[in-house]
């Protein structure tokens, strides 16, 4: 059966591109309409040692996503020649990927963001758009985060800085997006090193005194 | 019996059996023959495009040719990036720049760049300007039941005689050569001016043959710069920066100018 | 057979499968025959227009065909060209022309040029009139049902004189002396039924081609910008005209030119005699 509106979905994925290193964030809800359904998935998978992906929209669509780039992973690895595809070949692959379902009219709905080492930031979408950023949001966040991002961004950025302001925007989104949540997974992705996917935590100081102020 | 050469990728895919009667009953029906419910009963379904807006321009004189765009990428109210190119260069004389849906544009550049290599291989030389341009109506006719959502100016310079032209296109690949073309969302803005300014139209006591484009590669150059600044005051997916590819004996230089960004 | 190699199949001219989905990797982005409703849905939904809009005429005389047409391409208000070239030119001795799709018309009638000249190396002989026109016909009635949009004349000479064909998208197919094709077709057919003769002189004919476009253009909005003619003749076609449909000749058709001397004269000059004239107007118009 295609996917022609989504069921379970996840919101909002954020990326913003350091001198050291590229920052991932998003929650861990996986919503079933207006229901917080599932509250501590894992939106940002690993299948291999160079990149990270995170997905928001359906659910089951990314793990279909996920399940295809880990069989690329696995292949890669029995043809033993140590050869590995680069985050960019993977961006563009999942690009092509996205395209073709797109027309084949049985799309898999996801917006798709990609960070690899040395600095990569690639997003693609549910057509199979497909493009690099200093600083990407997906869904939700496109509205409200990804301004907040563009201010933030600067040129000299270190990865410190890059996940304080992640997290930052990852807290915006709970106050104001429903179906935002504020236990969250963020991933490091150095340009050199290996990368670090937190486990899910909680934002702390969430502060709603200031919800009174505002209509 | 008549049934298209099948050696051509550029023939748009039959979708039904022949209803010829000696050919044999084929699995899939008609689709004409196809229940048609009322779709307005039905909900709205997914839609396979989306509008990415953006301008294009082409436009040619006696030694030069100009294909611009800008690097606005929107959905509907948004700008996911500021930062996503229209122009794409074809050969070393032939700069092709596309408007409309990122996702469609993006698949047509790469087949259009796996087309060329193909063509490079075969004969050892690069495409004429004017055979990429009936390739690129080629190409997109070949999507003509499933139209690749992209609205093309092609330009550049004739290899023999060093003359610019430049060629416009509809989504299914109805084209024509012109000297100066406009398409994407500012289209309906830009367009007429170009016709009044560069191309000397709507002076109607101005013979035809008088009326061809005189204006320097500087001149021009000022003009497209223009028209974009102007586009990006009135369209709201028009902006950010211009790309411009400048094409001419000497090679192609490619330049960027900052637009508004609001 | 087909072999395994895509490279390979660009050469297998002979491929019974061609009535299946493309597999040439080129292909890679069509859907499945049975999701034709959805695609088509999908398509209608989306915003993409063609060109359209037309007038088309031609007609045999006594001295071969006269084929003349507008240049204006509308893509729904916005006039998408005001110089489209709607007389085909397939080979030296046949023409056809555009109506409808300008996509759907100029691809394949290119592509029956392609056949046509295929014709000519297998048979020693060019293709006749009808033959050509049957080639097109049966091409179009394959992709009948799939929204195809082509009003076409076919003229050429052959063997047998000057022939004329019309082929639409339905795979209409029929032999005429008269046509006229597009949205103003029936502001040229009047002009044109009125003013016939089948023993015209060449200059008369393509005057009266002219005339019967230029009377399409001023009252069919979709209809504009030059007016092209051809004359089809023994020795093949040639190109007579090309004018704006903007210039003064023909303006003088509907009595524009007198038009514009009175009221020149009236803001001008105000001779007393028509200044006497306008007061008069205007004492009507206040009744």
């Amino acid at each position: 059966m295609h996917t022609t509106e989504p069921i379970v979905t996840g919101a909002s994925v954020l990326g913003i591109q350091c001198v050291d290193g590229v920052v991932l964030g998003c929650d861990t809800l996986a919503s079933y309409g207006s229901l917080a359904r599932f509250q501590r998935v894992r939106r940002i998978v690993q299948p291999g040692a160079d990149w990270v992906l995170g997905g928001g929209g359906e659910y089951s669509d990314l793990q279909e996503v996920a399940r295809l780039l880990e069989t690329m992973v696995t292949r890669e690895y029995c043809q033993e020649d140590g050869v590995v595809r680069a985050p960019r070949a993977v961006h563009r692959y999942l690009a092509r990927v996205m395209y073709q379902r797109r027309s084949r009219l049985d799309p898999l709905f996801n917006s798709l963001v990609l960070a690899g080492r040395g600095r990569f930031l690639g997003v693609v979408d549910m057509y199979g758009t497909a493009f690099e950023s200093h600083v990407v949001a997906t869904g939700f966040g496109s509205l409200l985060a990804l301004p907040l991002l563009r201010k933030a961004w600067r040129p000299d950025m270190r990865m410190e800085e890059g996940a304080a302001c992640v997290e930052h925007c990852l807290r915006v989104l709970f106050y104001r997006d429903c179906r935002a949540l504020s236990s969250v997974q963020l991933a490091r992705v150095p340009a050199e090193g290996a990368i670090e996917v937190s486990e899910p935590y909680e934002l702390g100081e969430l502060q709603w005194h200031v919800a009174q102020t505002v209509a | 019996m008549d049934r298209p050469l099948s050696h051509s990728s550029f023939l748009p895919p039959l979708f039904s059996s022949a209803p010829h009667p000696l050919s044999p009953p084929h699995s899939v029906p008609h689709p004409s023959a196809a229940p048609s419910v009322n779709a307005a009963e039905r909900p709205a379904r997914w839609s396979p495009y989306q509008d990415n807006g953006g301008t294009v321009v082409a436009l040619a004189g006696r030694d030069y040719a100009i294909v611009a765009a800008d690097t606005r990428f929107s959905v509907s109210f948004s700008i996911p990036t500021r930062e996503f190119t229209k122009i794409t260069q074809l050969t070393d004389r032939v700069v092709l720049a596309s408007a409309g849906m990122g996702a469609d544009r993006q698949y047509l550049h790469k087949m259009l760049h796996t087309r060329l290599a193909m063509y490079r291989h075969q004969h050892q030389r690069d495409m004429s300007l004017p055979a990429a341009a009936q390739m690129l109506s080629n190409t997109l006719y070949s999507r003509r039941f499933f139209p690749i959502y992209a609205f093309n100016v092609l330009g550049g310079i004739d290899s023999a005689t060093g003359e610019g032209f430049v060629y416009g296109y509809d989504a299914i690949g109805s084209h024509e050569q012109l000297k100066v073309v406009c398409s994407g969302s500012g289209q309906a803005i830009v367009q007429p001016v170009l016709d009044q300014q560069f191309s000397g139209r709507q002076r109607y006591s101005v013979p035809d043959a008088e009326r061809a484009p005189s204006l320097t590669l500087e001149q021009a150059t000022a003009l497209v710069r223009d028209a974009f600044a102007s586009a990006t005051e009135r369209d709201i997916h028009t902006g950010d920066a211009l790309e411009m590819w400048q094409i001419t004996a000497a090679g192609v230089r490619q330049t960027r100018y900052e637009l508004r960004k609001d | 057979m087909r072999s395994p190699h895509f490279l390979d199949r660009t050469f297998a001219v002979h491929d019974h499968q061609a009535d299946r989905l493309p597999t040439h990797p080129l292909h890679s982005a069509a859907p499945a025959a049975s999701q034709w409703t959805q695609l088509q849905e999908a398509v209608a939904a989306a915003p993409i227009r063609f060109l359209h809009g037309t007038t088309t005429l031609a007609f045999v005389f006594q001295h071969g065909i006269i084929v003349a047409v507008d240049s204006r391409a509308s893509m729904g208000q916005y006039i998408g060209s005001g110089s489209v070239r709607k007389i085909i030119e397939i080979n030296p001795y046949l023409l056809g022309t555009m109506a409808g799709g300008a996509a759907d018309c100029s691809f394949w009638e290119r592509y029956l040029g392609m056949r046509c000249r295929l014709y000519e190396l297998e048979h020693k002989e060019r293709i006749s009139v009808a033959a050509a026109s049957k080639l097109l016909a049966n091409i179009v009635y394959r992709y009948k049902g799939m929204g195809l949009s082509m009003g076409t004349m076919i003229a050429g000479w052959d063997k047998t004189g000057p022939q004329l064909y019309y082929v639409d998208n339905d795979g209409t197919r029929l032999h005429g002396k008269r046509f006229s094709v597009g949205s103003g077709s029936t502001f040229a057919y009047g002009v044109l039924d009125q003013e016939y003769q089948w023993d015209m002189e060449p200059a008369a004919a393509a005057e009266l081609g002219r005339r019967a476009v230029f009377h399409a253009t001023h009252r069919d909005a979709f209809s504009g910008g030059y007016i092209n003619v051809y004359h089809v003749r023994a020795d093949g076609w040639v190109n007579l005209s090309h004018d704006d449909s903007g210039i003064a000749k023909f303006r003088e058709y509907i009595g524009y030119e007198r038009y514009v001397k009175k009221t020149a004269a009236i803001t001008q000059e105000r001779p007393r005699e028509v200044e006497g004239e306008v007061r008069e107007a205007q004492e009507r118009m206040a009744i």
